[in-house]
């Protein structure tokens, strides 16, 4: 895969300090074969090593995918009670029961995804808090099997290919190695299909949901992602330490790892890891701090909370995030080649006379509110069908319906010939209908590339497999709107009127065979109005395309219409050309009974 | 300027972790206890009984004619902070002998750290398996469960004639051992409990226990309970559903706080107490310096401390000499030494002492009854 | 031996503490209707409430109802500085950082609270000492209190929101912001007025519980738990639900310790939540959970 041009801003002179550290973390698992390092010492580097493979999924699922995990304690617990219960309970091998621990943490936290997930965001902390508490419970009091609070000793360390990895030197080493093959992959995960996937989920779920993105199943993934690297951590740590018990796995550890990914940037694996270190050197540098200054460890747990606010308000990005800022300070942004993207194909064949969009009696009701309420229509292929309306005519509910965001009351939706409408979402992204919203949906903190990207990669795109053909796709897309010089520009940078192209362009890079516009003029100034005119023009002139948009501008719905539907209260009242529709006397009734519209 | 400010930082909490001051006409005993946490205010009792016993050493003479200084290590309350204390002051050459946590999972966790480092620990801790594990570097400074359970058994069924008991009991580590050890020690005196009922600390609500109670007509009940919260709840309910059993319990039963909180509901009931400023000679010494330097009300947390101080003098003094073997032998030498909290002997497990004070709760007063020693 | 009289001990038992749950889960409902996120801090709120009333009642000597005065109002100013320090800075920013932020403004206040009371638990006195006796059963005067206490704030809650201005200015900001703002109405000043109450009413109830659980620094932990239990349960973010869910909550453990087992019985909320979350998502009341485009 192509990654050069997938990264954000690169710099050209780095600064020196990336290497620094590069140096000090390999320098770190080997200083102790040269010097000696006392047990103690090795402990701290252990329990830091095997922590921050914990804080890695916390990266993974809090930092890309943007839920919140309180339960990373209980996943660490599974890796490590697997690990210690393996060996000595049931004199199994370390790495068959490291694998086991991994495996039912993994299983745990897919699980835990699918129950919940759908619910998001609150339930979600609510629901790993419990499942945090009632692991805690369980590792208390079923004692039979988890020797309770007095915990599991004894727990041998492994030998790997006749390396015998019970010397604390050689495990401390094991450790590292894991950890930084996994701050690697963690690393690269964001540049790929999934890491994309989840990075849309965090910024707009609904977005990524409605351009293709199977996002609870991206999600399910984070989370089984999220607890296997808590139990790869938890396994290696009860190796490491021969010890374990339920204290170590408590709510307040699972509150100390997200600290930890909090303080380090919770975007980024080095954040990650980094904050695992500070806030695990930090008790021991209290210690040594001068008398008057003593009574901070008394209140270091107060610090520590007042810290979690302080960062969430100053420092979102934690440490890392400031580091990384001001690294990149030292280099200029190179300008993006444009030369050889190739021309946006969005050829669909009209082989069929039959409409590519058919609603059938479709209804929508909220309660007692009738919002769609029985339309039958028709979207012959190739054409732009125009939907208007007074204000709470029904417009924006039919399209919603029509995308899936909506379940309907009752009715039927049918895409090319195929009944969609028990279809979510982005299965229907998958069966070719493209969208974007009045209120723009983008992901903010994404470039337009990477945007549009995500666009391109939704299943059953006609373009070749590999990375590199998305990104082709997506710049071509980029192109056809007129942004391509603009491909790497961080997306809430850019003007309001950029935005709106950047999202008709990553519903183009899906290759839709139907669009839904939803008031794609809102907001836009004059300017930006003709060229928004002159560009649906030119998705109009012959590639087969089939629009279907909403607008209050009746010049603009004029001017690139072949067709208009005219709704109120949630019934269609009009339907034909725009000549037609326009000077129909229910239409100009409905119009003039209402103040705000914009005709 | 965050940037340098943050990497000064990270550079002094490493260089701490390398850097260890040491003085060298002393004899530095390590002391791990409970700084920070929810278990500091213990913690610190213990740090003042330590600290006392050793003022009083140096103003003897300290040992081998050397001063003690004490090396004071958090454990965060935890049972990895443990682990991670005991293996940095037990990798340090230059201590010789360490005071370990009075919480049994904490010595537990840290048995194998122990071990490793191969010098005398004096520890708290009152699971009997702590000492049972051929750990020879472990040595109790308190009676251990067995002998809290026997004597709890022997008062209850031999003094006050009672058979049918009830045993309540918190599911963590102290109050299910407590719990074993209980039923063992009612079976060797014949009798069967009629009900044992555990809970989880921190319960808000005890009906359930105290209708168990009820239920099962018992006439005595005797408790492993751990927080005082849930000693107070359970007492009040206790009393408020009109259960009027005797009540004999574990140390908690008459500690300061739980006596606070639980107020009149307690009164009339029974506790064990390894400690007890009118017990002996030596506690009221002790009681009397301790409230003259703190002005606070001793208890067990400094009590064993200052007895495990002067133990490790004790017999560094007598082995001349502070190296571990040998301090371990004189250790296991020591024969009635008389301490605060009764006379040390230590067998070959490395317990000292075998025998707890029966203490009753007379309108809000601990009052001593007897010294009950259950040697064999 | 009656078992008529202990399940209906148990079942008071069970409303008491239910009530309790109530009234914290009713606190949490206010916030998410006003702010759309779940105050973690809210069960602190209580913890806060109970120590205010020692500091004032026990360490400063001051009679009961002054006492209890005191601290609502300093629970109340407290609500007004959580909200300027922990919600407002980050009400653009979405839910994840104010829940994130929450939870550590629950962390400084308890071991805020820690370094300057101690670990060691306090005792406060029933505001009535005794109880009622009858037969076999008890009835703490202070669960008693509880229990009127919990319907005096109901039937309040109703009144205020239903039938008052700014109850109906609150009942605004909560159902739509932009429509409140576009009628006029305060929106920020309407949230951190409900902030202030919300941490009033959280302190009530940590004052209330003081006495029968003891005033420690744990105590709002298990308490928020609980009471965010029952805000799922009873429906997200409907106060009938909030209040029914709490109830239920407190009984069902309550019988189902006495029933099942004591040890397991901080784990029924939690398996009551996940069986309600797996059957029927939307709670006893909530709607449905719509999305919006």
């Amino acid at each position: 895969m192509s990654t050069q041009s997938l990264e954000t801003p690169r710099a050209r002179r780095l600064s020196p300090w990336p290497f620094i550290l590069l140096a000090i973390a390999v320098a770190v698992p080997l200083l102790p074969y040269f010097t000696n390092v006392s047990h103690f010492v090795l402990s701290i580097f252990m329990q830091a090593s095997t922590y921050a493979i914990a804080v890695l999924g916390m990266v993974v699922v809090l930092g890309y995918t943007g839920q919140i995990n309180l339960a990373q304690a209980a996943f660490f617990g599974f890796g490590a009670y697997g690990v210690a219960l393996g060996t000595v309970s049931y004199g199994l091998s370390f790495w068959l029961s490291l694998a086991m621990g991994i495996g039912i943490a993994g299983l745990a936290g897919g699980i835990l995804g699918l129950t919940t997930l759908r619910l998001g965001g609150h339930y979600l902390a609510m629901i790993t808090i419990s499942f945090q508490q009632i692991f805690d419970l369980v590792a208390v009091n079923w004692i039979q099997v988890t020797h309770g609070p007095d915990g599991i000793a004894g727990i041998a360390r492994p030998s790997l290919f006749g390396h015998d990895l019970s010397d604390d030197r050689a495990y401390l080493l094991l450790c590292s190695l894991v950890l930084y093959a996994m701050m690697a992959a963690v690393w690269y995960l964001p540049q790929t299909r999934l890491g994309r996937a989840m990075r849309g989920v965090r910024e707009n779920e609904l977005a990524a949901e409605v351009v293709g993105v199977h996002t609870l199943r991206t999600k399910v993934i984070a989370f089984t992602l999220c607890a296997a690297l808590g139990g790869v951590g938890g396994g290696l740590y009860a190796g490491g330490f021969a010890y374990i018990s339920p204290d170590n796995f408590n709510f307040q550890r699972a509150v100390e790892f997200l600290s930890m990914v909090l303080l380090g940037g919770v975007q980024s694996p080095f954040g990650g890891a980094l904050g695992t270190t500070l806030l695990i050197l930090l008790p021991e540098w209290l210690k040594e701090m001068p008398p008057s200054l003593q009574f901070i460890k008394d209140v270091y747990l107060a610090i520590y909370g007042l810290a979690v606010i302080l960062i969430m308000v100053f420092m979102p990005e934690g440490i890392w995030g400031l580091l990384r800022s001001k690294w990149m300070k030292f280099g200029r942004t190179a300008p993006v080649d444009t030369s050889g993207i190739k021309l946006l194909n969005l050829d669909i064949a009209v082989t069929e006379a039959t409409p590519l969009l058919k609603l059938e009696g479709l209804r929508k009701y909220f309660g007692g509110l009738r919002a769609v309420d029985g339309i039958d229509l028709e979207i012959s292929r190739g054409t732009v069908h125009a939907l208007i309306g007074p204000n709470g005519s029904g417009k924006t509910t039919t399209l919603n319906v029509v995308n899936g965001i909506y379940r309907p009351t009752g009715g039927r939706i049918i895409i090319d010939g195929s009944d969609v409408t028990l279809k979510s979402p982005h299965e229907r992204a998958a069966h070719g209908l493209g969208r974007t919203f009045q209120n723009i949906r983008l992901f903010p903190s994404m470039s337009a590339l990477e945007n549009v990207i995500v666009g391109a990669q939704r299943d059953n795109n006609p373009i070749e497999p590999g990375g590199k053909a998305l990104v082709a796709r997506a710049m071509s897309a980029l192109q056809f709107v007129g942004l391509a010089d603009r491909a790497d520009a961080i997306v809430r940078s850019l003007p309001y009127g950029h935005q709106r192209l950047v999202e008709i362009a990553r519903a183009l890079a899906g290759h839709p065979k139907l669009l839904l516009l939803d008031e794609p003029a809102a907001g836009l100034n004059q300017t930006e109005k003709m060229e928004l005119v002159e560009l649906l023009k030119k998705l109009r002139s012959g590639h087969g395309l089939t629009v279907f948009l909403i607008d209050h501008d009746m010049g603009l719905v004029e001017k690139v219409s072949d067709r208009i539907t005219v709704l109120n209260f949630g019934k269609k009242i009009a339907e034909g050309t725009p000549q037609e529709v326009l000077r129909h006397p229910d239409v100009i009734a409905a119009y003039l009974g209402d103040s705000n519209a914009a005709a | 300027m965050r940037v340098s400010l943050l990497c000064a930082l990270s550079a002094g909490a490493m260089a701490s972790l390398f850097v260890f001051s040491a003085a060298a006409d002393s004899v530095r005993i390590g002391l791990i206890s409970e700084i920070t946490g929810p278990n500091a205010e213990a913690g610190s009792y213990t740090v003042n009984g330590a600290r006392l016993a050793v003022d009083a050493v140096n103003k003897k003479g300290g040992i081998l004619g050397k001063q003690i200084e004490l090396v004071i290590e958090d454990n965060q309350s935890t049972n990895p902070g443990t682990v991670l204390a005991f293996s940095k002051l037990g990798g340090n050459t230059d201590i010789p002998a360490i005071i370990g946590p009075i919480r049994s999972t904490q010595v537990q966790a840290a048995s194998p750290t122990i071990q490793k480092a191969g010098i005398p620990v004096m520890i708290g801790g009152t699971d009997p398996s702590l000492t049972h594990v051929n750990n020879p570097w472990v040595f109790r400074c308190r009676p251990n469960d067995t002998f809290s359970s026997r004597v709890i058994a022997d008062f209850g069924v031999t003094k006050l004639k009672l058979k049918k008991w009830a045993i309540v009991h918190s599911t963590d580590a102290f109050g299910s051992g407590g719990q074993k050890a209980l039923v063992d020690a009612l079976k060797t005196l014949g009798v069967e409990p009629v009900l044992i009922q555990g809970y989880t600390n921190n319960s808000q609500d005890f009906t359930p226990v105290v209708l168990a109670i009820k239920k099962s007509g018992a006439d005595v009940i005797g408790t492993y309970m751990t927080n005082s919260q849930d000693l107070g709840i359970f007492a009040k309910q206790l009393r408020q559903l009109g259960v009027a059993a005797t009540w004999v319990g574990s140390p908690s039963i008459v500690t300061d706080t739980a006596m606070k909180l639980a107020g009149e509901s307690l009164h009339g009931t029974y506790g064990i107490a390894d400690f007890n400023p009118d017990a002996n000679a030596e506690a009221k010494i002790f009681a009397t310096a301790y409230r003259a330097k703190y002005n606070l009300e001793p208890d067990v947390y400094s009590s064993w401390a200052y007895d495990a101080l002067n133990v490790i003098a004790a017999a560094m003094n007598a082995a001349k000499s502070t190296k571990p073997d040998d301090v371990r032998k004189a250790i296991l030498g020591l024969k009635n030494w008389k301490g605060v909290e009764g006379n040390y002997t230590f067998d070959e497990n490395g317990d000292g002492l075998r025998g707890y004070n029966i203490v009753k709760n007379e309108g809000g007063k601990v009052k001593f009854v007897e010294h009950i020693n259950v040697d064999k | 031996m009656d078992a008529l009289a202990n399940n209906f001990q148990v079942l008071f038992q069970g409303l008491a503490l239910g009530s309790i749950y109530a009234l914290v889960a009713l606190g949490f409902v206010l916030i998410i209707r006003a702010t759309n996120v779940v105050n973690f801090a809210q069960g602190d709120f209580a913890m806060l409430g109970a120590y205010l009333m020692v500091a004032f009642m026990v360490s400063a000597g001051l009679p009961y109802w002054l006492s209890f005065l005191l601290a609502l109002v300093g629970m109340g100013l407290f609500g007004l500085v959580f909200n300027y320090g922990v919600y407002y800075p980050l009400r653009h920013r979405g839910f994840l950082p104010v829940i994130i932020s929450t939870l550590g403004a629950s962390i400084f206040l308890q071991n805020t609270v820690l370094a300057i009371f101690g670990a060691q638990p306090k005792r406060l006195d029933n505001v009535v000492a005794g109880g009622i006796q009858i037969g076999s059963v008890f009835l703490d005067s202070q669960y008693l209190v509880i229990l009127a206490v919990t319907m005096v704030m109901v039937a309040f809650q109703y009144f205020f929101f239903e039938h008052t201005m700014l109850g109906k200015k609150l009942q605004a900001t909560s159902q739509d912001k932009d429509m409140a703002r576009l009628l006029g109405i305060p929106v920020a000043l309407m949230i951190a007025i409900t902030f202030v109450y919300s941490s009033a009413l959280g302190g009530l109830a940590g004052v209330l519980v003081g006495p029968v659980l003891f005033v420690s620094i744990g105590m709002g932990s298990i308490i928020a738990l609980k009471a965010f239990a029952a805000t799922i349960i009873g429906g997200f973010g409907d106060v009938k639900g909030a209040i029914v869910g709490g109830l239920f909550i407190g009984v069902i453990e309550s019988f189902a310790a006495f029933y099942i087992s004591v040890p397991y019985k901080d784990a029924y909320a939690f398996l009551m939540l996940f069986l309600v979350l797996v059957f029927r998502p939307q709670g006893f009341f909530g709607e449905r959970v719509s999305e919006k485009a």
